[in-house]
C-alpha cells in the first residue's frame, strides 16, 4: 500500500467481552478396567451423537494427572479426524494452567469449539486427580465459548469380573484402583449384565452402592443406554439428583424395562466397608448461617489436613476423602451445594433450586470414615 | 483513550470510535480520529507511527536490532528487540540453585503436591537476609529507570549487584529463562525478557528481582513510571499497590489462602481493572516456587490455611480494562494482555508469624 494513500477510517470493534454466561464445552471422564466396555460406550456415544462435534482424548499415561496425549480424535458428522495438540515448549512457570488443557483449548481456538469432550483414561487410572485438574481449570474461564467445564465422571464396571476386581486388585496404598474409580464416579455403568447371573449382578450392584451411595447405577448390555442420561449431568455443580428423591417408595414403575436404575436408598446409618474404602451418607438438619460456616471449617480441616477437627496432626492421615457432595438448606430457605474432589472443594449457593428437599444431605467417600467421623460431623450442627 | 488523538484536531478532540485501519491491522491501539477530514489533516505525522512499528520485510531495524517474529500478532505496540546480550557469567565461588545446569527444577517439582513447609527459626533468619537483599537490589535497579536506558542494561545492573553480594540471580536459567531479572513494560503482564529496547518517556515498567543466597530464595517486584506517565497509568500503578497492601492485611495464622483474592479483585474492579488469573502467588523458601498456590482472584478453590512459619508471595497483576487473560509471545515467556492495554504488578515475600504477618521484602 502506498503510504501516501490515506485510508478510510473504520469503525472500532471492541474485542469480544469476557462474559461469565457464555456457553461452555462439557467434558466427561470415562474410566473403568480393561474390557469393561469403555470403548463400546465411546463408540455408542459417537454414533448416537451424530451431528455433534465430539472430541475423544485417550489419556495415555493414566497414573498421573498429566494429560500426555499428543493427538486427539475428533468425530463430527460421522467422520473422524486426528488433530495435533500443540503442547507449549517453554514453561508457563508460575502459571497454574495445565499445559495439556491449554493445548486442548488452543485447538478449539483454531478449529472451533467442540460440543462435548470425552476423556478416556487407561484401565488403572484414578479419575480423581484428573477431575480435580479440569475442575480447577474452570477458574480460568474466559467466557468466549471455548471454556471446558467438567460435566462428570462415568465408571464402567464389568458385571462378570467387577466384584472380583473390587476385592482383589492390588494397590500401592490401602485403596485399590477399581475402588478409587467407583468412588470418583458420578455415574456407574454396570455393563455386560447379559453375561452374568442376575443374582451375582445384584451382589455387585450392592457392593457398588456401598462404595458410592449417590451415583446412579445403570445396568447395561453392550453399554446400551440413553446418552441423555450420561451427558449434561452437571455433576460438579448441582447436588446429586438422588438427594431430591422422595423419602418414601421406589419409583420402579417409571423406569424403562430395559435399563434398571438403582436409586441409592439413604437409610441411616449408611456405612459400608470394602478394603479400606468407606462411604458415609448423613442427613443434615436445616442450618443457620453460622452452622454452615462451621461445616465449611469441618470440611476444610478434614480435606486439607486429613484429620478430624480437634485431633492432633498425625504422621499418617487418619481420614482421607476422595469425593464429597452435599446439599444444605438454611433457615432462610437458601440451598447451598458442596462439591469436593481430593483436597479441592467449594460450597456455593445453588442457583436454581432443583426441588424442595426438606433437609440437607452429605455424602463422603474415602478412607477412615468410621463412627467417630459421624459423631464429629453431628457435633457441628448439634452445637 | 477514545478521544480523537490528532494533536492538531480542528474539532477540539471529541470522543470517537473511528480508528485508523492500518494501526488496527498492525496492532497499534488507540489511534482514534474524529473524522476522515481530521484524519487527512493529521496524516503526515500519523503515518510515521506505522513506519516505526512496521520494520522492513526481514524485520531488521536501522540500528541492527531485529524483531525475531515480525509476523506474530502482537496485541500492543511493544516488540522484542533482539539480539539478546550474551549469557552473563557467575563467579565460581557462588553457590548455585539445583536447576542451573539444565533449567529443570527437579526438587521443586517433587514437592509440588505437598502441604506448605513450616520453616524453623534458623531458616526464617536466612529468609530475612535474602529478602532484604532482594529489596536492596530492586531499589538499585529502580533507581536506574529512565528514558533511554535499555532493559538489558537494567539486567546488567541487577546481575552485577547480585553477584557482588555473593548471591545468585534466581531467574537465570530457571526453566531456561535467559536473563537475571524480569522486565515487563506496558502491556506485558509478567516475565518480560530484558533486551535492546530503550525505555521511553511515558512507559511503565515492572522489575521482578529474585535472589538465591545461603540456600534460600527471595522474591520482590514493583512497577515504576518512566519519566512522566499519563494519569491512567499512574492510577493503575496505585491500584495494584493497593491490592497488594490490602491483601497483606488479612494474612495471619488461620487465614485462608483462598481469601486473598477476595480482597484483591473488588479493588481492581472498582478501579476499572481486571485481575490476572493464570499467574499466582507461591510458596518460597529453599525452592523458588512451591506450595501454596495463592490466587489473586475472588472465586477460587485454593487449598490451605496460613500457619506460623509459612513463607509465600502475593503478587497481583492488574490489567487496565475488563480483560484478565494473557497471550504469550513466541519466546514462551513474555505474557501480554490480549487487548494491548497496560498491566502493573507489585510483589512482597511474606512470613506468617505467631500473631500476624511480617513483610520480609519490605522497603526499609
Amino acid at each position: 500500500m502506498d503510504d501516501d494513500d490515506i485510508p478510510v477510517l473504520i469503525e472500532h470493534q471492541e474485542p469480544p467481552k469476557q462474559d461469565e454466561q457464555a456457553r461452555r464445552v462439557p467434558l466427561t471422564i470415562i474410566c473403568g478396567f480393561l474390557g469393561a466396555g469403555k470403548s463400546t460406550l465411546l463408540k455408542r456415544i459417537l454414533t448416537e451423537q451424530h451431528g455433534f462435534r465430539i472430541a475423544v482424548i485417550m489419556n495415555e499415561f493414566g497414573d498421573t494427572a498429566d494429560i500426555e496425549a499428543k493427538t486427539i480424535n475428533v468425530a463430527s458428522e460421522g467422520e473422524e479426524s486426528e488433530e495435533f495438540l500443540e503442547l507449549a515448549n517453554g514453561c508457563l512457570c508460575c502459571s497454574i494452567k495445565d499445559t495439556g488443557i491449554a493445548a486442548i483449548e488452543k485447538l478449539m481456538q483454531r478449529k472451533g469449539a467442540f460440543d462435548h469432550i470425552l476423556l478416556e483414561t487407561t484401565g488403572l487410572a484414578d479419575p480423581g486427580p484428573i477431575a480435580a485438574l479440569f475442575w480447577h481449570n474452570e477458574e480460568f474461564a474466559s467466557g468466549l465459548g471455548r471454556d471446558i467445564s467438567l460435566d462428570g465422571v462415568i465408571c464402567v464396571v464389568d458385571a462378570v469380573f467387577g466384584s472380583q476386581q473390587m476385592e482383589e486388585d492390588h494397590a500401592s496404598d490401602t485403596v485399590g484402583e477399581s475402588l478409587r474409580q467407583i468412588a470418583g464416579a458420578d455415574i456407574v455403568l454396570l455393563n455386560k449384565i447379559d453375561l452374568a447371573s442376575p443374582e451375582s449382578v445384584d451382589v455387585t450392584a450392592a457392593q457398588l452402592r456401598g462404595v458410592n451411595p449417590v451415583a446412579p447405577i445403570f445396568r447395561t448390555v453392550r453399554a446400551e443406554i440413553d446418552v441423555g442420561k450420561l451427558l449434561g449431568v452437571h455433576a460438579y455443580t448441582a447436588a446429586p439428583a438422588t438427594f431430591f428423591s422422595p423419602p418414601h417408595g421406589h419409583q420402579q414403575d417409571t423406569h424403562d424395562h430395559d435399563h434398571d436404575h438403582d436409586h441409592s436408598h439413604p437409610r441411616e446409618p449408611t456405612h459400608y466397608e470394602l478394603r479400606g474404602i468407606t462411604s458415609l451418607l448423613i442427613s443434615v438438619p436445616v442450618l443457620s448461617r453460622q452452622q454452615l460456616d462451621a461445616i465449611d471449617e469441618w470440611v476444610r480441616t478434614v480435606l486439607w489436613e486429613q484429620r478430624l477437627p480437634g485431633d492432633a496432626q498425625q504422621e499418617t492421615p487418619t481420614v482421607t476423602i476422595l469425593r464429597c457432595k452435599g446439599l444444605f438448606v438454611l433457615h432462610s430457605g437458601a440451598q447451598h451445594v458442596l462439591q469436593g474432589v481430593r483436597s479441592m472443594y467449594e460450597i456455593t449457593e445453588a442457583g436454581d433450586a432443583l426441588g424442595v428437599p426438606d433437609a440437607g444431605k452429605l455424602v463422603l467417600i474415602g478412607t477412615g470414615l468410621n463412627a467417630r467421623v459421624r459423631e464429629s460431623l453431628r457435633s457441628v450442627w448439634a452445637g | 483513550m477514545t478521544t480523537c488523538q490528532n494533536a492538531e484536531c480542528p474539532n477540539g478532540n471529541p470522543p470517537s470510535r473511528l480508528e485508523c485501519p492500518t494501526c488496527n491491522k498492525i496492532g497499534i491501539r488507540g489511534s482514534f480520529f474524529c473524522g476522515q477530514e481530521c484524519f487527512k489533516s493529521g496524516w503526515k505525522n500519523h503515518k510515521i507511527l506505522h513506519n516505526i512499528v512496521k520494520l522492513d520485510p526481514n524485520g531488521i531495524g536501522q540500528d541492527g536490532t531485529v524483531n525475531p517474529w515480525p509476523n506474530f500478532k502482537y496485541t500492543g505496540a511493544l516488540r522484542p528487540v533482539y539480539p539478546l546480550s550474551a549469557r552473563r557469567t557467575i563467579p565460581p565461588h557462588i553457590p548455585l540453585p539445583e536447576y542451573v545446569e539444565d533449567g529443570v527444577p527437579r526438587a521443586e517439582m517433587r514437592v509440588s503436591g505437598q502441604a506448605p513447609r513450616i520453616l524453623n527459626p534458623e531458616e526464617i533468619e536466612k529468609m530475612r537476609t535474602v529478602c532484604r537483599m532482594s529489596r536492596e537490589i530492586l531499589d538499585l535497579a529502580a533507581a536506574a529507570v529512565r528514558p533511554g536506558i535499555t532493559t538489558d542494561e537494567i539486567d546488567e545492573i541487577v546481575h552485577n549487584a547480585t553477584i557482588e553480594r555473593n548471591a545468585y540471580p534466581s531467574p537465570l536459567n530457571y526453566r531456561e529463562f535467559p536473563k537475571s531479572v524480569c522486565t515487563s513494560v506496558n502491556e506485558v503482564i509478567c516475565h518480560g525478557i530484558p533486551d535492546q529496547r530503550r525505555l521511553k518517556e511515558g512507559d511503565i515498567i515492572n522489575l521482578d528481582v529474585s535472589v538465591y543466597y545461603q540456600g534460600f530464595h527471595g522474591d520482590v517486584n514493583g512497577t515504576y513510571p518512566v519519566g512522566q506517565v499519563d494519569e491512567e497509568s499512574a492510577k493503575l500503578i496505585r491500584t495494584s499497590r493497593q491490592c497488594l497492601d490490602k491483601s497483606i492485611e488479612i494474612c495471619k495464622p488461620g487465614a485462608l489462602f483462598r481469601d486473598v483474592g477476595k480482597v484483591i479483585e473488588p479493588i481492581a474492579r472498582s478501579n476499572g481493572c481486571a485481575t490476572v488469573r493464570t499467574y499466582t502467588g507461591h510458596g518460597i523458601n529453599n525452592h523458588f516456587h512451591c506450595p501454596p498456590n495463592v490466587p489473586h482472584y475472588a472465586k477460587n478453590k485454593a487449598v490451605g490455611t496460613m500457619k506460623a512459619g509459612m513463607v509465600f508471595t502475593i503478587e497481583p497483576m492488574i490489567n487496565l480494562g475488563p480483560s484478565w487473560d494473557a497471550v504469550h509471545w513466541p519466546d514462551n515467556w513474555t505474557a501480554t494482555t490480549v487487548d494491548g492495554r497496560r498491566s502493573a504488578q507489585f510483589e512482597e515475600t511474606l512470613l506468617i508469624t505467631e500473631t500476624g504477618v511480617e513483610i520480609l521484602t519490605a522497603a526499609p
